[in-house]
């Protein structure tokens, strides 16, 4: 058991600085997603944990003791990656015992270990295959065992979920979170995959350009997301976003009249989720008229491009909800579920 | 003829015709001419059948030269694959690409070099009055060692050459090979502590077992036909201590005794011999 701890860490590729400054403290058994969009330095983070990449500058810390210069089999932790990276000359078996064998473990707690963690798999018939003779999740899973049998301090996920298809994807997310379950290990989990970083999650940490956006649980950054970068990553369908310039300490634009947050000047951005913007058959109080642009069927949900004055925004509406393209409505936008931003910095400015 | 099936017919047939002519005719050639007691001395000739085979087996030359091509091919072709093996994963692991560009040039320069030109500019280092590469035993000692003269030192000397030309290629292949390689498993055998060494002998090198075979299988080729190597290096000796199967029946043939029909007798011996080992240990190895 162990916590992880990265004190001011930076990566440089020769000249380009890819990770400046990066703090993150992480407890025991908590697991830990990072999140953000390609090349953001989420899989450069994990590597340098992992000790896959060398640490330029800062402290890495596993369990309290400085890791920077140690090697990856002597810092307690097993990595599944992305495409599996089994050995491909060796038997499904062989592949999940390897690392035990060169730890000089001997055979008969090998074989002891062994069996509890090919049946919470379920590999058990599959032992004797080459990894080429398995399909695409059967193989994450082998190297899901191959990683479960160290027992390690810390687990390390580099998106294992990316190579496969949907529904595998789901099917595996929910395997990994019952492991997490039952092992506790510590977890550092990579992805660019919102719905998995929100799913598996006990705290996520959002990334962009190399240091970290916003930090916290998933409620928290679905809530109240720190940034415009934040609000536009997390959520499907996307947040709605509309450009106001402060006036007289409110927002307008004609059609639009809404108090100004605190403090808030120049430009401002205001962001709505599209489950939140209510629709209404006829005027009521506070709402604003808007035209029907587009209609898409999701199945439980409708999500509708409306058109509101100058601005255009979706709306995800209930499938029975009929709505005809062209069609004049009315939409309200409750005070409670909008995020201001300011345009220039990005930040929240409640 | 549908077009599927004429297919491999049109793509084939040129290069089997080929084949046919430059390879089978002299083969069947040969075949005839050591079933006959054909010299160079007479014009003519007579059938005697399976005599020369006959005569082939009591021998003692000739078992000897079977013997030494025996060893000739272990020795070259498992010191190549060594040398190749060893080189390879020292730049793997050391030199930077760089590094790797400059002596992957370097490394394929000596097989560029004809063997015939190789085995005289090593033949010479090898001199026991002038030749480099004794120099130094001769600065030290005051003495003249004559490495082509004993019969160990012959057999190591002209392998050594062979595995100076072909070693170096090996090695840049390997390295090719290796770094064409998927790096995660080898990211994976780290974290299972594998130490550098440990990652070569059972990740990468097993994951190239194939292409791996596939060389043994080209060097072992290339090796039967060192004629030139030894013909300009020893002659076959000292003695008959280097003398190959073609070397034996290059002499039989043309040098000493002109008995052309012995000769292919030989010839013939050795292709069934090349091609039932060579089927078996290809078998063998791909299992």
């Amino acid at each position: 058991m162990a916590t992880v701890e990265c004190r001011n860490i930076r990566k440089c590729y020769g000249e380009l600085e890819v990770i400046r400054d990066f703090n993150l403290s992480i407890q025991d058994h908590e697991f830990v997603v990072f999140l953000g969009p390609s090349g953001c330095g989420k899989s450069t983070l994990l590597r340098m944990v992992a000790g896959l990449e060398d640490i330029t500058g800062g402290d890495l810390l596993i369990g309290g003791a400085r890791m920077n210069d140690r090697d990856p089999g002597d810092r307690g932790i097993a990595m599944v990656f992305q495409n599996y990276a089994l050995y491909p000359h060796m038997t499904v078996r062989h592949n999940i015992t390897f690392g035990l064998e060169r730890t000089g473990v001997g055979k008969a707690e090998i074989e002891r270990r062994l069996t509890p963690v090919v049946d919470a798999l379920g590999l058990a018939i599959y032992l004797d295959r080459k990894p080429v003779e398995l399909s695409g999740g059967q193989q994450q899973r082998v190297a899901i065992a191959r990683a479960m049998i160290k027992t390690p301090e810390v687990f390390l996920f580099d998106e294992p979920l990316s190579n496969l298809d949907a529904k595998l994807r789901g099917h595996l997310r929910v395997e990994i979170a019952r492991l997490h379950k039952t092992l506790k290990s510590t977890s550092i989990y990579v992805t660019h995959d919102q719905l998995e970083a929100m799913t598996l999650a006990d705290r996520i940490v959002l990334m962009n350009q190399g240091r970290i956006e916003q930090m916290g649980t998933p409620e928290e950054i679905y809530s109240r997301p720190a940034t415009l970068f934040a609000a536009g990553f997390i959520g499907t369908p996307n947040m709605n976003f509309m450009q106001f310039e402060v006036e007289g300490g409110a927002l307008r634009d004609g059609l639009i009249h809404l108090p100004a947050p605190a403090g808030a000047q120049g430009q401002v951005t205001l962001g709505i989720r599209p489950g939140s913007v209510e629709v209404l058959p006829d005027a009521a109080e506070g709402s604003l008229p808007a035209l029907v642009e587009r209609d898409e069927f999701h199945g439980e949900t409708r999500l509708v491009s409306l058109r509101c004055g100058t601005h255009s925004l979706m709306a995800s509406v209930p499938a029975h909800m009929a709505l005809q393209e062209g069609q004049e409505l009315h939409i309200r936008l409750p005070e409670d579920k909008l995020h201001y931003f300011d345009t220039q910095t990005g930040q929240r400015l409640d | 003829m549908k077009l599927g099936r004429s297919l491999p017919v049109v793509f084939l047939g040129p290069a089997l015709i080929v084949l046919i002519i430059l390879a089978a005719v002299p083969t069947l050639y040969a075949f005839n001419i050591s079933l006959q007691n054909r010299t160079l001395s007479a014009p003519d000739a007579d059938y005697v059948w399976f005599a020369n085979y006959i005569a082939l087996f009591g021998d003692a030359r000739f078992l000897n030269a079977l013997w030494v091509s025996l060893k000739w091919e272990v020795l070259t072709v498992s010191a190549t694959m060594i040398v190749g093996i060893g080189l390879a994963i020292a730049m793997f692991e050391a030199a930077t690409p760089r590094w790797r560009n400059v002596l992957t040039l370097l490394f394929i320069i000596p097989v560029l070099l004809p063997r015939v030109c190789a085995a005289f500019v090593w033949k010479f280092s090898f001199h026991p009055l002038y030749g480099a590469v004794t120099w130094p035993v001769r600065a030290i000692t005051g003495e003249t060692p004559d490495i082509l003269a004993s019969p160990l030192g012959a057999m190591l000397a002209v392998a050594f050459v062979d595995v100076w030309q072909w070693g170096p290629v090996f090695a840049v292949i390997i390295l090719k090979l290796m770094e064409a390689l998927p790096p995660q498993p080898l990211e994976a055998a780290r974290i299972d502590r594998c130490k550098r060494w440990e990652i070569h002998v059972f990740i990468t090198l097993p994951m190239l077992k194939l292409p791996l075979i596939s060389l043994i299988l080209v060097k072992a080729i290339e090796s039967l036909r060192s004629f030139d190597l030894v013909y300009v290096m020893t002659r076959g000796g000292p003695g008959i201590a280097t003398e190959t199967l073609d070397m034996y029946a290059y002499s039989q043939g043309f040098i000493e005794a002109g008995k052309i029909s012995y000769a292919s007798g030989m010839a013939v011996v050795m292709l069934v011999l090349t091609v039932v080992m060579f089927t078996m240990i290809w078998k063998r190895l791909n299992r």
